[in-house]
């Protein structure tokens, strides 16, 4: 050994390679750390970007809310909404008629005698149906004016931007050659605007004439055409209330007003519509979408809470060591299972077996039974459900076996039971662990995406939760769901692709909301072990 | 022990345990309602598995030699043509169909079931493709980052708030991972809906899990194993190599794996950004260039499975593709998820301190 080499023996640091300054160490060292950087800004560009697609949405649906205001359609619609009443209320009095002919049909009546008995109180049917006419045509003719000049206004507004494109690339004479107008909202409304007498004449034209006839209702001698009957009275009295309401806000509505961005976030938030590619207004409002999904979710977590954590008792506390060996792997098995297979068994098999139950004659006292649609909340809860089972299994099932033996002993050793033991000691100290589980199951629940769109039903409206438990029965669509079917079709940067983003953008906050809590709840009720 | 005392014996051990009490039979009332809802939840599971293996195996299997049916496993999605001709039923495959025709003179009347016909061979391979190449990305990235923040990170306030926020990235949606990647890969980017832009947003989908994952069984390390290794004079890297990846393995595979299960099982993310509905070529066939492999989209089996259960209407030709692709898809995802519990299992068994 030279003195060389005995010398460094001592210095380590001489031994390491180096390469362009680098050794080995700090290489690798760089090398893990660059992908820690790059992993930690690609997934905060996530979250940047839902935020940058989503926030556009505000102005651009501020400034289709203005235009709605300032071309007027937004009166046409306030007159609209009272035709809407009425019709609803033609509606109903059909719905007798048909009825009437169904039940003359039972009687064993063939068409000709029915047609003669009915035609009695047909003269009534039509009087009614021909009060509404002058609204109709009313708000008809106004929508026409209006929408015409909103169309040219767009259309004008398509060509500037067009003339603007031209003069950027130097196009002087083809951008000259647009003849570009001004369109004056203002003109055409006055000319709506001026007719407004005559809205209120057939607003009192109207009144009177369902005042006239409403006396003439038609008599049937059955009980129940009778009670229908009765009911359409009260309701065209109610109807004759609301119209003087239904007038006030027309005349009350001013075209000057702004539209501000508030109003844009309000009507987005808690807007009670959703409706795209509308010839007259689109709307982005989430308050269908999300009542779909915490209806979907409810009945999820209905059936998977006490089943979850029935299970996961039952697996940690009960079962024997084979059984718990047996069962274990197989439920985290069932969180294998793809969503679309889920929802594909849903549409093959269990929506159609739901309609199938729902029909017997055993089950006919529940009211809302049989169900028309076989896609529902129910079918798609239901399913949802064996998707969070697994989550909510393992998670409370973890919870449940850190809860230190000498607490079960303890009790044991005092008498109890093993029940009393489980209900008393073991599960009130894993208690924030299965809140946690629940929670987590909960958020498993509302991003689920292909199950609900495969078996929800897609249908965007509110459900109608004031009918009660039935209310689980009815086809909705959820967050997730919405995305899923519109993305594939919207045009980039329009203001349904970014609505989509701000749904998307809710999604993400609602999970991470979730997530939060239940680590907090977690941290926040851990017993301490001592 | 004279024969009277046992009797007295055996009588104060019944009058002790073996007396019914109100607590017991509640008891076994409540024991009894946990194992039914336990046992009714796998029942609820096995009902789907034998009714996608039952209907499917039928697509899947044929009584005679070769056991399976190699034009759906091997052939792409076409048409399925159901007619007669001269007393006989036929249905057949488009291509088929075709070839058929022309040796027949006469017009042939056929009902036609679109999706329904040949096999899935395109969906599989695209969705292996997906796998593999998004797979690679997220271990890659998620793997080493996960090594740095375990072994190199100090620890602190922004060590915790990252490891919180990734944990928290881990719960989102599916869904927003596919309308992130759709708006950034698809659409600014430019990629349009292709293999590339598929791979990068299931990878990113899938990144969080595997980062926690893998941190979270290395941690679990205990430290002094690493401080042997440095009393030893080892530098960082070797400490990490024979001290810390060995053990951490196991994790690091389970948690791989169950990312290879979602990767692959997950619809909303592709949907937009790399599956076809029906595409003709292959993957491989028909490249001008050799990197047009990665800009082009694919078929994938979860997507094809959404397509012909939501697009087509439900009946008995039909319903032989659906449960066929179900079936396929839900064996090949089985697999995946018994072999990453299986291996689990083993791992924990071999490595313990």
């Amino acid at each position: 050994m030279d003195k060389r080499s005995f010398k460094s023996r001592y210095q380590l640091a001489c031994n390491r390679k180096s390469f362009l300054g680098l050794t080995r160490e700090s290489a690798l060292k760089g090398l893990f750390g660059g992908n820690a950087f790059v992993s930690i800004v690609v997934l905060g560009l996530i979250t940047l970007f839902l935020f940058k697609e989503g926030a556009g949405f505000f102005g651009q649906y501020r400034d289709s809310l203005l235009l709605y205001r300032q071309s007027g359609l937004e009166y046409v619609e306030l007159m609209r909404g009272q035709q809407n009443a009425l019709s609803a209320l033609t509606r109903y009095l059909n719905s007798i008629r048909s009825r009437q002919v169904e039940k003359l049909a039972e009687e064993g009546y063939d068409f000709q005698e029915s047609r003669a008995i009915t035609e009695e109180s047909e003269d009534f049917f039509y009087d009614f149906e021909d009060l509404a006419v002058p609204l109709r045509e009313h708000v008809i003719e106004a929508n026409e004016i209006l929408s015409a000049a909103r169309d040219s206004y767009q259309e004008m507004q398509n060509l500037s931007e067009h003339r603007k494109s031209l003069l950027e690339s130097g196009r002087q004479d083809e951008a000259d050659a647009l003849e570009i107008r001004e369109i004056d909202f203002a003109l055409f409304f006055d000319i709506v605007k001026s007719r407004e007498s005559e809205y209120i004449e057939i607003n009192e034209n109207l009144i009177r004439g369902i005042e006239e006839i409403l006396p003439s209702v038609p008599y049937f001698g059955d009980a129940e055409l009778q009670a229908k009957t009765e009911r359409f009275k009260e309701l065209a009295e109610m109807f004759i209330e609301e119209v003087s309401k239904f007038e006030e806000n027309v005349l009350a509505w001013e075209r000057a007003r702004s539209v501000p961005i508030s109003e844009a976030f309000t009507s987005f938030i808690f807007g009670k519509k959703w409706v795209t590619n509308s010839s007259i207004q689109d709307w982005y409002g989430l308050i269908p979408l999300m009542s779909g999904s915490f209806l979907v979710a409810l009945v999820a977590m209905f059936f998977a809470v006490p089943l979850g954590i029935g299970a996961a008792i039952y697996v940690n506390q009960v079962a024997r060591s084979l059984e718990r060996d047996l069962i274990k792997p197989y439920i985290e098995f069932i969180s294998a299972i793809p969503s679309v297979v889920i929802g594909f068994f849903g549409i093959a098999v269990f929506g159609t077996l739901i309609r199938e139950v729902s029909g017997w004659e055993s089950l006919a006292w529940i009211d809302f039974f049989p169900i028309s649609e076989r896609l529902n909340a129910f079918t798609a809860g239901g399913l949802l459900a064996l998707m969070a089972i697994p989550t909510i299994f393992t998670l409370a099932e973890d919870a449940l076996n850190n809860v230190p033996l000498s607490y079960k002993e303890a009790s044991m050793a005092m008498g109890s039971t093993r029940l009393q033991t489980i209900l008393r000691i073991i599960v009130p100290t894993a208690l924030s662990g299965i809140i946690s589980a629940v929670l987590l199951g909960f958020g498993r629940v509302i991003g689920e995406t292909m199950v609900v769109l495969l078996c929800a039903g897609n249908r965007i409206e509110i459900p109608r939760f004031a009918e009660g438990i039935g209310v689980v029965f009815e086809p909705v669509h959820t967050m997730t769901g919405i995305i899923a079917q519109e993305l594939g079709e919207v045009v980039h940067g329009s203001m349904h692709y970014r609505a989509l983003f701000m749904v998307g953008l809710v999604l993400f906050l609602i999970s991470l909301l979730i997530n939060y809590f239940a680590q907090k709840i977690v941290m926040k009720f851990q017993i301490s072990r001592g | 022990m004279s024969p009277s005392k046992t009797v007295v014996r055996e009588s104060m051990e019944k009058s002790l345990f073996g007396k019914s009490t109100k607590s017991k039979v509640v008891e076994r009332l409540v024991f009894a309602l946990f194992r039914l809802s336990t046992y009714f939840v796998l029942l609820c599971a096995a009902t789907i598995f034998v009714d996608i293996v039952y209907k499917g195996g039928k697509t899947v299997f044929r009584s005679e030699f070769p056991f399976l049916n190699v034009e759906f496993l091997s052939d792409s999605p076409q048409t399925l043509h159901v007619f007669e001709h001269q007393g006989r039923k036929y249905e057949m495959s488009d291509s088929k169909f075709r070839s058929f025709r022309e040796g027949i003179d006469e017009p042939i009347v056929t009902e036609t079931y679109a999706y329904s016909g040949g096999g899935i061979w395109p969906c599989i391979a695209g969705t292996l493709l997906l796998v593999a190449g998004a797979m690679i990305i997220a271990m890659t990235l998620g793997v080493l980052s996960a090594i740095f923040l375990s072994e190199y990170s100090r620890p602190g306030k922004i060590l915790n708030a990252v490891r919180l926020s990734i944990l928290n990235l881990a719960g989102v949606p599916s869904i927003v991972f596919g309308i992130f990647g759709m708006g950034m890969f698809v659409l600014a980017f430019g990629w349009n809906v292709s293999l590339i832009a598929g791979w990068f947003t299931l990878a990113f989908m899938v990144l969080p899990i595997i980062i926690s994952a893998s941190e979270e069984s290395m941690r679990a390390i205990p430290q002094g194993m690493r401080d042997a290794s440095f009393a030893l004079g080892a530098t960082q890297w070797t400490t990490i190599r024979t001290n810390v990846l060995p053990y951490a393995m196991p994790g690091i595979l389970t948690s791989s794996i169950i990312g290879v299960a979602r990767v692959a099982g997950e619809t909303a993310p592709i949907m937009f950004t790399a599956a076809y509905a029906l595409r003709d070529q292959l993957p491989w066939e028909g490249l001008e260039r050799w990197y047009d492999l990665f800009f082009q989209g694919v078929m994938a089996l979860p997507y094809h499975i959404y397509v012909v259960s939501a697009k087509i209407p439900q009946n008995e030709y039909t319903s032989r593709m659906q449960y066929g692709t179900a079936f396929v898809f839900l064996f090949i995802i089985a697999a995946i998820a018994l072999s990453s519990i299986l291996l689990r299992i083993r791992m924990r068994k071999k490595y313990r301190w």
